[in-house]
């Protein structure tokens, strides 16, 4: 999981299927740098002190089957850590000249 | 994974060096991460796991949300239960299964490129909070045909709905062992399959034979042989009901081996029971106290000593929970009243109590709070918390015995 803070473009994200988000480094001493549009994002790995369970709904069960009408989940992930990110302005000019 | 215009090497490139950032201050192995093509943010639900719940699950045991439409949801382990409630972030929760730590990350001599993929983002979780169950329906569902006997059963009050066990989990919002270990409180019975209670008047009956049958054969003395008891008792009361009332009003004894005296020595390889004088006697304050409400205490305790059995002595302290005893008013008087039929939440018992009567001390109220009770909270921890905010005021008079609360000396507490 990435959290991030402020709203950035996620916030329509249907029109955005399939775009491109931005670029995720990893420092030596594993301090995830993250980089979206204009933005470098420094972030840290933060271990949840409650996981998340991912839940999907399962499939509907047919009426002759047992357990017929309830619903079920089933947790496909835990999520046990996340990239948490501040935004600090920095920006990143786009056309510098390539130095020759 | 279909992605168009996959991003290269010399993409990443530029922009590190338009970010002034160095390839030797980083691992080899970008990320570069774009939005899934089937980007679904409706189709998963967060759940934060309490660790409770995670053992659980780990451990293959069932987890259920439980609540009819007008209930709030609720999750139960099989022994635990627990508030769902919905929070909500400001910050934009990028679920991405496939992405790599830094610490996981191998680090290849030339710089590499891994895609990966976010398929929700999430606003909103769900988050738990343990809870005690909701027990009230139990009572009131179990009570809607209560068991009076066979003859009874076919009969126009008894067309009620009787209910499986899976049945009342279904309808209850608590844990297994929760309602199981409730079932057993409530001194329900399984007859037939369905869990019912037994209506007062019937398990009067049954005592009344039970008592007689144990006056004739001296066994308030001797104990109960349990197979001798049955083999008379069951042509008049299914067997199953007699057991039950044995387990609940009396106790498993062992025969004391080498006695002196043969004649009261009993056998060693039979069973016995003996009744329990508190829960007995508590069972005939119970009959009377249901039958006028209120009473005028001396009478009532006349009254009620002599309708014990012989041998057996009645005590006030075996009317905890069943009854109000009001020694402010002249004269005296005793009223019925169970903590079963109390609001489940803390406010509202407190409000109800309070209307009742003005004044409480700590004995009194404790056996109308203390079912409330958690491991985090006890009585004491329950009274401070709601009268935090409220002006009480503290008698110190010498009241009804030594009652000191350890936190501050007061006996009484007054809501005004």
């Amino acid at each position: 999981m990435i959290e991030l803070q402020g709203t950035l473009e996620t916030r329509n994200p249907i029109p955005f299927s399939g775009r491109f988000i931005g670029d995720l480094h990893f420092t030596h001493k594993d301090v995830p740098i993250l980089i979206i549009g204009h933005h470098i994002l420094y972030g840290k790995v933060v271990t949840l002190e409650k996981p998340y369970g991912i839940l999907v709904k399962d499939a509907e069960v047919t009426d002759r089957a047992p357990g017929a009408g309830q619903t079920s989940y089933t947790i496909r992930a835990v999520i046990r850590k996340k990239l948490l990110f501040k935004t600090r302005p920095k920006p990143i000019i786009a056309n510098v000249p390539k130095k020759v | 994974m279909e992605i168009v215009n996959k991003r290269t090497l010399d993409e990443i490139d530029s922009v590190l060096e338009f970010a002034k950032l160095g390839r030797d201050e980083i691992k080899s192995v970008t990320q570069s991460i774009y939005f899934s093509e089937q980007l679904d943010s409706e189709g998963i639900k967060l759940l934060e796991l309490d660790t409770a719940v995670l053992t659980a699950l780990e451990n293959g045991e069932r987890v259920i949300i439980r609540g009819d439409k007008e209930d709030s949801a609720v999750l139960c382990t099989e022994s635990e239960t627990f508030e769902v409630k919905l929070g909500e972030v400001s910050n934009a929760l990028l679920i991405v299964p496939d992405m790599t730590l830094g610490s996981e990350l191998t680090d290849t001599l030339l710089p590499s490129i891994q895609y990966q993929q976010v398929n929700s983002v999430m606003h909103t979780f769900y988050e738990l909070r343990k809870m005690k169950p909701r027990l009230q329906k139990l009572r009131s569902l179990l009570e809607e045909n209560p068991y009076a006997g066979q003859a009874a059963e076919g009969d126009v009050d008894h067309q009620g709905t009787k209910y499986t066990f899976n049945e009342l989990l279904n309808l209850v919002q608590g844990s297994e062992r929760e309602i199981k270990i409730a079932l057993e409180k409530m001194q329900a019975i399984v007859i037939d399959g369905y869990w019912r209670v037994l209506d007062f008047d019937f398990l009067v009956q049954v005592m009344s034979h039970l008592l007689q049958l144990c006056d004739e054969n001296s066994w308030l003395d001797q104990g109960i042989p349990i197979q001798e008891c049955l083999s008379v008792l069951q042509d008049i009361f299914p067997r199953t009901v007699i057991e039950h009332v044995l387990k609940n009003f009396a106790d498993k004894i062992t025969p004391a081996t080498g006695k002196d005296d043969d004649e009261k020595h009993m056998q060693i390889d039979i069973d016995y029971y003996r009744l329990n004088e508190d829960k007995v006697c508590r069972f005939f304050a119970e009959q009377i106290l249901k039958h006028a409400r209120k009473f005028n205490l001396s009478q009532f305790l006349s009254t009620w000593e002599k309708s014990v059995p012989d041998g057996m002595k009645t005590s006030v302290s075996q009317l905890e929970g069943i009854a109000l005893i009001d020694r402010d008013s002249n004269p005296e008087v005793i009223s019925y009243m169970t903590v079963d039929t109390l609001p489940e939440e803390i406010s509202e018992r407190f409000n109800h109590l309070f209307r009742i009567r003005e004044k409480w001390s700590l004995p009194e109220i404790t056996p109308y709070i203390k079912d409330l009770t958690t491991d985090k909270m006890d009585v004491t921890a329950m009274l401070t918390k709601s009268f935090k905010n409220t002006q009480y005021w503290f008698s110190s008079g010498n009241g009804l015995g030594d009652c000191f609360c350890n936190l501050k000396d007061f006996d009484a507490i007054v809501l005004i």
